[in-house]
């Protein structure tokens, strides 16, 4: 029973930041001797003190006793729990002269990175990959965000992600469910819709936010695609579109227009499962209440064939309606134009191109020859781009195949960070079989999961409260929201960023290029360019906490187009169709459904949806702790009555959800939270209270109620632009635990091999295997003009760019700078100041005519040396120094400012009399007489004492 | 006079317990003691005409509470601002009051009976008011749906006045006469 005061005296107030998901609340943490006793939610943060389940259970995280402390290295056999506790910095030692090894004996591409969420400081992680050498860094990004906002990029030239709601009237919130996922966006939601905003759901589920809607489109999981090109034949077809913006600022609306004709709600419905009419009712709810919003929603990236081909068809229903970067609409941010990116921090320029080119990924979108034309793009046109990081990785899952069969190259070690392989990726046995097959495993962790049972060293990671925190939101935004450190990391538990640059150094990186020990030192060193009134990272966090550059909406305008290669909302893709893919959004089914594979539809008739995020557990995060879990202690799948009657299934019963790569146990929730065709499982489970080491093919019941192990990451079942799997739209069978059959055994998770689970037990080379959608050879046109060396041609806007700056070469003669608008010097790069009429090196500062002959400046004076008489008027006793080019006096080496009528020091910029050189001191208002010490006032008369 | 209640706007809620994990952690509860659980009614209707709704519920600080006069040792209750609370010092755990409460809103853990030997409930953040005064209940303060509101009812600028004054609200078992002092505005199924 304790009563603690959190105003009593030495209990200091720290602002922090939530840390279990990347909504990031705000935090308030009392710490008293060097701990923290109690925390809550900050009142004058974005949550407005709420807390969720996870956030308020802070404390129980950082002092759980199951947290691993110190660096464990392995003793016993993989997975047999036998570890010897040693010093940190020696652990890194040894894992980087393996690395190293590694290396050198096989390419640094053999070694590979799997990273969490967003919450990581992953532009660390990839300034050591890079400087290692290996392209192979990769996060379950394809499933969250990526490929829709590269898609979106490719369409206006950024995601339009940020959602302005003060002024909408509409917002779809498509695939997500804020309800139970991000619970401060919830908040605002349910206010806007209290005053009046649509809001309008489009869930299979009947989840927590769809019960508040005012519109709940519950369609067949999967076949969002299919909503929203039919949304999209709606929209053009009754006259819906905001036609002012699209002449203005859209390209081939025409061809659009052609293209979604056959796209039809009647078209769509049997697909969707939705009336015809329910499809319109939504069209033109959202197209007739503008501005309005679609929210992000995971959804979007799930569908596997069909992610790419649905979040482009979103992308274009916001054009099509004109709510791009408009008030009220869905705000393009940009990249950060006054802090340093993500992407800057990255050292991108460090991996070499024939290293780019050994990336493990088929899926162009979202892999360097994507992200090479997109970054392009954007650095001619914003001036600044997207991190590698997140929108430049390689394959998870192809990476895994790499390690079990060598294809395309074997992939030798893995250093996972924060993340926890076998229940985040698809294909989980095939996941787990990789983790066991990897010469050389690192973790990063806080607990024992069943990846870190089979790492050779697992590192112990510093938790929220113990570290500062910095929200860029992917490096894709120009806003900054900040934390500090409550309290320095407990045992030897280290934070992320400590542990990759430690391994850099270890591994004999350039020290210049680890040059900040701390976060804070880091993260001060990135906002330098806010000039903001502070001395340290803590500071900006005491007082300002986070950073909004003036909302610019409309952007477009100012910059003259989009930024796009074209300049334009690019209804038909170019970037697209040059990686060879479609430039408008094609349908494409589910990989498994009534339509597609009917023959499969008789042994598994029902459809299962999984990956939305539910309370209190985040991804795979948080089992272990009790204060949370007796909330939800068991997997529970939602069936409805209708389905479970038939099925004789009662509320409670162990099931078998099976598919044809395995089977995994769940409890029945029976409720008419879905549709009588459709189960929902969640996402992540996995048993942190058993003995992991006991059963080695299912360490922690990692395969027993995964829905991984239901999903398939083959090639030909991944979208083939981005490369995403299904989570969404499954075909399974559901059938009660029996007596006979109720415990988990090894053959239920081994029906498929890595290459190929839609024919069990037959191998194909994941290289062999085809892309779901074959690409479409594109020609690139060639240029029209003649190429200087050192430009590139465009052929979308028939522009020329340089190299190395990506300045456009201006019909004026002069290159333009996409960032700043300014012109500079198409030789020498040298910057136009309109004020001076002068062209000016940035780098050293130096200054130049047009003929571009040095110009001087001694104290911000500009001198004309070589001139016989002064180009300006000076009092007569001043005598013009033909050499220097200034007006001086005749035994001081003052020089004459036109400007002000000063005489200036050279020296230190201090001001002196143009009479007698006499140093004005501001304070006093005096002149003073350095020879003698003597004081005058400005029409010098003596000051007497 | 100052008289403490709680509004519970289910229009707001959408049950994710948060409420319940933040009380638990601020009063370090053992896990089979819970001072404010919500209670999932449970999906109503026929796919897809469904309704649901959420009862988040704590100790209803009756107006005319049914525990206070059971206990035999005057270790149960009330301040004048109508916090009904236990004084640990005194309880000897007979359980009379958890027996009396009609609402099954007090306890006593079987987990930990030596250290929480004595009977446990919801004191609307006694101690948190005893440190600042204006302190929201944590459970309120926690609530990112604000859809916990806790105020003085006697202060007719209270938003707790103003949203009993204006929206239609309901008490759990009324009829049982205890006066219960959390206020409920129904989700009907319309607009939040």
């Amino acid at each position: 029973m304790t009563e603690i005061d959190i105003h009593a005296d030495g209990v200091e107030m720290v602002k922090s930041l939530c840390y279990f998901c990347h909504a990031n609340c705000g935090v308030l943490a009392y710490v008293k001797d060097g701990d923290v006793i109690k925390i809550e939610g900050d009142p004058d943060y974005s949550n407005q003190s709420g807390l969720c389940c996870r956030g308020t259970s802070a404390l129980l995280h950082l002092n759980h006793p199951a947290r691993i402390n110190h660096a464990l290295k392995r003793v016993g056999e993989k997975g047999e729990g036998k570890w010897e506790q040693i010093d940190y910095d020696q652990a890194i030692q040894e894992v980087a002269d393996r690395l190293n090894q590694i290396k050198a004996e096989s390419g640094a591409e053999a070694v590979a990175s799997a990273g969490g969420t967003t919450r990581t400081d992953d532009w660390a992680r990839r300034r050591f990959l890079n400087q290692f050498g290996t392209p192979n860094g990769f996060h379950n990004a394809l499933l969250c965000w990526i490929p829709t906002f590269m898609a979106e990029t490719c369409v206006a030239g950024w995601s339009p992600f940020e959602t302005d709601l003060g002024g909408a009237r509409c917002l779809i919130l498509w695939g997500m469910n804020p309800g139970a996922s991000t619970l401060g966006g919830m908040h605002g939601y349910t206010d806007l819709h209290m005053n009046g905003m649509k809001i309008i759901v489009v869930d299979p589920r009947y989840s927590e936010t769809a019960c508040k809607a005012d519109l709940w489109l519950p369609l067949r999981p999967g076949s969002d695609g299919a909503l929203a090109l039919a949304m999209m034949n709606v929209i053009i077809n009754e006259g819906l579109c905001d036609y002012q913006f699209i002449n203005t600022w859209c390209s081939d609306f025409q061809e659009l227009a052609s293209h979604v004709a056959a796209y039809t709600p009647e078209w769509a419905a049997p697909l969707t499962w939705l009336e015809p009419d329910q499809i319109r009712t939504a069209a033109r709810m959202y197209a007739t209440n503008t501005p309005g919003c679609i929210q992000w929603g995971c959804t979007w990236d799930q569908l596997g064939k069909a992610s790419t081909t649905a979040s482009h068809a979103i992308a274009i229903l916001r054009a099509l309606t004109g709510n791009l970067d408009v008030p009220g609409g869905d705000g393009m941010p940009g990249p950060a134009m006054n802090f340093l990116t993500d992407e800057e921090l990255e050292l991108n320029e460090l991996l070499p191109e024939e290293q780019k080119a050994k990336q493990i990924s088929r899926f162009k979108l979202t892999s360097w020859p994507g992200y090479t034309l997109i970054s392009q793009t954007a650095k001619r046109t914003w001036g600044k781009t997207l991190p590698t990081e997140w929108f430049c990785e390689a394959h998870g899952p192809s990476v895994f195949k790499a390690i079990l069969t060598g294809d395309p190259y074997q992939v030798r070690a893995l250093i996972c960070n924060a993340t926890n392989p076998v229940n985040s990726y698809g294909d989980s046995k095939m996941t787990l079989a990789a983790l066991k097959a990897c010469e050389f495993l690192v973790v990063v962790d806080y607990w024992m999961t069943p990846t870190a049972l089979f790492a050779d060293y697992v590192f112990p990671a510093a938790g929220a409260l113990e570290r500062p925190t910095i929200v860029t939101h992917y490096g894709a935004t120009d806003s900054l929201m900040g934390g500090s450190r409550a309290i320095q990391p407990k045992y030897d538990r280290h934070t992320d960023m400590t542990f990759w640059r430690k391994l850099g150094l270890a591994c004999g990186q350039d020290p210049a290029n680890w040059p900040w020990e701390t976060e804070e030192e880091a993260y001060f060193n990135l906002m330098q360019g806010l000039g903001l009134p502070i001395s340290c990272y803590d500071d900006f966090v005491t007082y300002f906490r986070m950073y909004y550059p003036p909302l610019h909406q409309r952007k477009f305008e100012a910059n003259g187009g989009f930024w796009t290669p074209s300049g334009k909302v690019e209804l038909n893709s170019t970037i697209m169709r040059e990686l060879g893919f479609p430039g408008m959004p094609t349908y494409m089914g589910c990989s498994e459904s009534e339509f597609e594979t009917p023959e499969l539809v008789e042994e598994y008739p029902i459809v299962l949806t999984t990956g939305g995020g539910f309370m209190p557990y985040h991804h795979s995060e948080h089992f272990q702790m009790q204060g949370i879990r007796y909330l939800y202690p068991d997997p529970y799948f939602s069936i409805n009555p209708k389905l479970a009657e038939e099925l004789g299934i009662e509320y409670g019963d162990w099931c078998w959800i099976e598919t044809r790569r395995g089977r995994i146990k769940m409890r029945a929730n029976v409720e008419p939270e879905v549709d009588p065709r459709v189960v929902f499982a969640p996402r992540g489970w996995w048993f942190p209270e058993r003995d992991g080491s006991a059963d080695l093919n299912n360490p922690f019941g990692c395969l027993e109620s995964n829905v991984n192990v239901l999903t398939s990451v083959d090639v030909e079942d991944c979208d083939p632009m981005g490369g995403s799997w299904a989570n969404r739209g499954l075909m399974c069978k559901v059938y009660k635990c029996t007596e006979l059959d109720h415990e988990y055994k090894p053959e239920d998770t081994q029906f498929s091999m890595p290459g190929s689970s839609s024919e069990p037990g037959i191998t194909v080379k994941p290289s062999d295997q085809k892309l779901a959608r074959e690409l479409i050879p594109f020609e690139k046109p060639q240029p029209e003009i003649e190429v200087p060396e050192g430009f590139s041609w465009c052929w979308q806007n028939n522009a020329l760019y340089q190299d190395g700056t990506n300045f456009r070469l201006d019909e004026s003669g002069w290159l333009i700078n996409p960032r700043t608008k300014g012109y500079h010097d198409a030789y020498t790069g040298w910057r136009y100041d309109a004020a001076t009429e002068l062209l000016v090196d940035d780098e050293s500062g130096k200054k130049y005519d047009m003929q571009r002959n040095e110009v001087p400046f001694l104290a911000g004076v500009r001198g004309y040396p070589g001139a016989e008489v002064a180009p300006y008027e000076h009092p007569e006793h001043l005598r013009w120094n033909v050499e220097a080019g200034y007006a001086m006096l005749p035994d001081k080496p003052y020089v004459f400012d036109p400007n002000s009528g000063w005489m200036l020091d050279p020296e230190n910029g201090a001001y002196h009399d143009a009479y007698y050189g006499y140093l004005y001191d501001s304070a006093t208002g005096t002149l003073l007489d350095e020879n003698t010490g003597n004081r005058f006032t400005m029409s010098y008369e003596p000051v007497v004492e | 006079m100052t008289r403490y209640v709680m509004v519970i706007d289910q229009r707001r809620c959408i049950g994710c317990h948060s409420c319940t994990v933040a009380c638990r952690t601020w009063n370090e509860l053992p896990l089979d003691i819970v001072y404010n659980p919500v209670v999932t009614e449970g999906i109503k209707g026929e796919w897809p005409n469904v309704h649901r709704n959420w009862v988040p519920t704590l100790c209803m600080h009756c107006e005319k509470p049914a525990c206070v006069p059971v206990c035999p040792t005057g270790a149960s209750q009330q301040d004048e601002d109508g916090t009904v609370w236990i004084d640990y010092d005194k309880c000897m755990a007979c359980l009379a009051c958890v027996n009396a409460c009609p609402y099954g809103m007090r306890d006593q853990s079987k987990l930990q009976p030596v250290l929480h030997r004595f009977v446990r409930k919801c004191t609307f953040c006694r101690d948190r008011r005893a440190m600042d005064p204006t302190a929201d209940p944590y459970c309120v303060q926690t609530c990112h749906q604000k859809a916990r509101i806790f105020g003085d009812l006697d202060d007719p600028n209270s938003e707790v006045s103003k949203l009993i004054g204006s929206v239609e609200t309901t008490r759990l078992m009324e009829d049982l006469g205890t006066e219960p002092q959390i206020y409920y505005i129904p989700d009907l199924g319309g607009k939040a």
